[in-house]
C-alpha cells in the first residue's frame, strides 16, 4: 500500500533517476517519463474504455495527474503502480454506462458447469494446439470485445493482472481492495472469458 | 481418466480454486490434490486447460501503436506546462 509510513523502504527502479531529475527542475524530462509509458498506458486505456478518444482522454488525463502530483511521489511504491493507480483512478472518475458492459456481479454460480452437461472425452482443440498456430487478428478482436463486456470492476482486475502482469498484492494496492477480493474478480473474470471463448469456438456449454 | 466416476463436490471445490491453482497461489498439498483429481477426472482437467488457455490468450492479444496525432498532441499539452 502506497502509505505514509516513513519506516517504509524506498522502492528504486529504472524509474527512480528519471524522477528525481524532474522534481529538481528539469521539467522538460518529463517528456521522457511520457515516452517511456504512453504506449502500455494507451493500451490499458483501449482495453478499459473500447473507443480510442475515451482512451487517449484517459492517456492524457493520467499524464497531467501525475505532472501534478509527482512532487508527492514518495517512493513507498514502484512508480508504475503509482501510474496505474492513478490511471485507475481516472478511469473509474469516467465511469461511463456502456452498453457493452453494464455494471453488474458476476457470481461464481454462473460459471459452474452443470452437472447433466456431457463430458468431452478430450481438451477442445482451442485448448490443445500451439497457442501461436491459433493467434490472428480476428481471434485479437474477440478477445478484446470480450474483455470489454466485461463490467468495469472485473476489467480491470484481468487487465492489470493477466495484461499488465501485476501481482495480486500490486493489483490490490492500486485498486484499493483486498488481494481476496483481487482474487476473486479474477477468477470471475477469467471463467467469463472462458466461456466468451467457447462460444467463439462454437462449443456448447458443457464442463470444459 | 475415468468421466462416469464423477464426485461433483470435489469438483465443485476444485473449480472455484482453479485461478489460484494457476497463479500459484495454493499451498502444496492443495496443488497435489488439484493435480490428482485432475489426472483422474476429463472434466475438471478440460476446465483447467482451457481456462490456462483463456488466459495465456488474454495474456498475447496484441497491443496497438499510439496515433502519431495523439502522440505528438500529448507532446504539445504537457511541453505547454514544463
Amino acid at each position: 500500500m502506497m502509505t505514509k509510513n516513513p519506516k517504509r523502504r524506498k522502492k528504486q527502479d529504472d524509474d527512480s533517476k528519471l524522477i528525481a531529475a524532474i522534481n529538481s527542475g528539469q521539467k522538460h524530462l518529463f517528456l521522457d517519463l511520457v515516452t517511456r509509458y504512453q504506449q502500455r498506458l494507451y493500451n490499458f486505456g483501449l482495453r478499459m474504455c473500447r473507443d480510442t478518444s475515451d482512451a487517449e482522454d484517459l492517456v492524457q488525463d493520467t499524464f497531467l495527474n501525475v505532472f501534478k502530483y509527482l512532487k508527492n511521489f514518495r517512493y513507498e511504491t514502484k512508480f508504475k503502480n503509482w501510474l496505474y493507480r492513478i490511471a485507475s483512478s481516472v478511469c473509474i472518475k469516467k465511469r461511463r454506462k456502456s452498453k457493452f458492459a453494464p455494471e453488474r456481479e458476476l457470481s461464481l454460480e454462473e460459471f459452474i458447469p452443470r452437472e447433466d452437461a456431457p463430458a468431452q472425452t478430450e481438451l477442445p482443440d482451442w485448448a490443445a494446439i500451439p497457442l501461436d498456430k491459433l493467434l490472428n487478428d480476428e481471434l485479437s478482436d474477440t478477445i478484446q470485445d470480450a474483455i470489454q463486456s466485461l463490467p468495469e470492476k472485473y476489467r480491470l482486475v484481468i487487465v492489470l493482472r493477466d495484461i499488465e502482469e501485476f501481482s495480486t498484492e500490486e493489483t490490490a494496492q492500486i485498486l484499493k481492495i483486498s488481494p481476496a477480493n483481487v482474487k476473486v474478480r479474477l477468477h470471475r473474470a477469467r471463467l467469463f472469458l472462458k466461456e466468451k471463448l467457447q462460444e467463439y469456438y462454437g462449443n456448447e456449454r458443457s464442463y470444459a | 481418466m475415468n468421466a462416469h466416476t464423477h464426485d461433483m463436490k470435489i469438483c465443485l471445490a476444485m473449480f472455484e480454486k482453479l485461478s489460484e491453482y494457476i497463479d500459484n497461489e495454493l499451498d502444496e498439498l492443495t496443488c497435489r490434490d488439484i493435480e490428482r483429481h485432475a489426472r483422474e477426472c476429463i472434466r475438471c482437467h478440460t476446465c483447467l486447460e482451457t481456462l490456462k488457455r483463456t488466459i495465456d490468450l488474454c495474456r498475447k492479444s496484441g497491443d496497438r501503436s499510439v496515433p502519431e496525432t495523439f502522440s505528438l498532441r500529448l507532446k504539445e499539452v504537457i511541453q505547454s506546462l514544463s
